[in-house]
């Protein structure tokens, strides 16, 4: 049976989850899997640059959406959802899809945009003027909030991480492994 | 309610659906700009130079018609970066008219002066210019 999420069992056996990978796990973690989005998390509760632009009476959580991709093992959407209030960077978690798409704010993109965003080749604000990362929610609301929101993405650049270009057949069975797990799991469908 | 369409060339995402969206958002928000809209008529072209990307917004006394890359010949035309674009978005707007005197007007008053920001039409059309950017402003 998996876990229901926003129970406190669902949070404690995440996060146990994480921390385990992150100890387990080699360095640089393979890109969007519970343990780079944990040591995002980190970098980003610590980080003086999200607090100094953050709005003091933010509310509302951004979700970097992942579409899709079987070649990179990615069989199913990912939602990383950044729960956000003021200037404090409250958690990160990979969420079930129907709690992710009601985040106040969605960057939808594919695997190779979020790997260019990752590698500092795609600039946030331009890749949503391109059209390479769709956006939706409240617009003028996130235009006021547009430093911290591209702030967030940007740490994610330097969490760094395994991008999806290096990632060998083991590595994507690994991804397709835990991805599977963590839906049994975690009801990240 | 102000009537505002994308053309059929204008796809869900990208510029000119943000730009929509944002001026669609402002009205809900601030009912009294709806003045602004309605007064506006002509057409004002956008390009973000580092994307590549542009668009023009067809304004018709109440109406809006958004398009991407450029229609007709605009009156006003905003060239920039998308970043300095989104700052336009964020101009403070005090007792009804956009306020330069913060880091935000003088981040966009410096970008003009250094020609980070092109404006055709700002001494032309101030009065288009200004409605467009109390349209536009978040503020």
């Amino acid at each position: 049976m998996p876990y229901t999420h926003g129970t406190q069992e669902w949070e404690e056996a995440y996060t146990a989850v994480t921390k385990k990978r992150m100890d387990s796990e080699k360095k640089p973690y393979i890109y969007f899997m519970p343990e780079w989005v944990g040591a995002w998390e980190e970098f980003l509760k610590a980080d003086p640059v999200y607090k100094s632009v953050a709005l003091p009476d933010w509310k509302g959580a951004v979700v970097l959406h992942v579409l899709k991709n079987a070649d990179y093992g990615v069989e199913q959407d990912i939602y990383v959802y950044l729960d956000l209030l003021a200037n404090q960077v409250r958690s990160i978690r990979i969420v079930p899809s129907d709690y992710g798409k009601s985040g106040a704010f969605v960057i939808t993109g594919t695997i190779e945009r979020w790997m260019a965003v990752g590698k500092k080749e795609l600039d946030v604000v331009k890749g949503m003027m391109q059209g390479k990362l769709k956006l939706k929610g409240n617009l003028p609301a996130i235009v006021r909030a547009i430093k911290p929101a591209v702030r967030l993405v940007d740490a994610a650049a330097e969490v760094g991480g395994l991008m999806p270009d290096a990632w060998t057949p083991e590595i994507i069975e690994s991804i397709k492994e835990t991805i599977k797990n963590m839906a049994a799991e975690f009801n990240i469908n | 309610m102000p009537q505002i369409e994308l053309s059929p060339d204008v796809e869900d995402g990208g510029m000119a659906s943000m730009i929509a969206d944002i001026i669609k958002g402002n009205l809900q928000e601030k009912p009294k700009r709806k003045n602004d809209f309605i007064a506006l008529n002509g057409n004002i072209y956008m390009n973000a130079e580092d994307a590549e990307v542009d668009m023009t917004l067809v304004f018709n006394k109440g109406s809006l018609m958004v398009h991407n890359g450029k229609v007709g010949n605009p009156q006003i035309c905003i060239a920039t970066d998308s970043g300095t674009l989104l700052d336009l978005a964020n101009i403070n707007v005090k007792f009804g008219l956009p306020y330069y005197f913060d880091s935000i007007g003088w981040g966009v008053i410096t970008k003009l002066l250094t020609g980070k920001l092109k404006i055709k039409g700002l001494v032309t059309h101030p009065i288009k210019l200004t409605r467009f950017t109390k349209l536009m402003s978040v503020r």
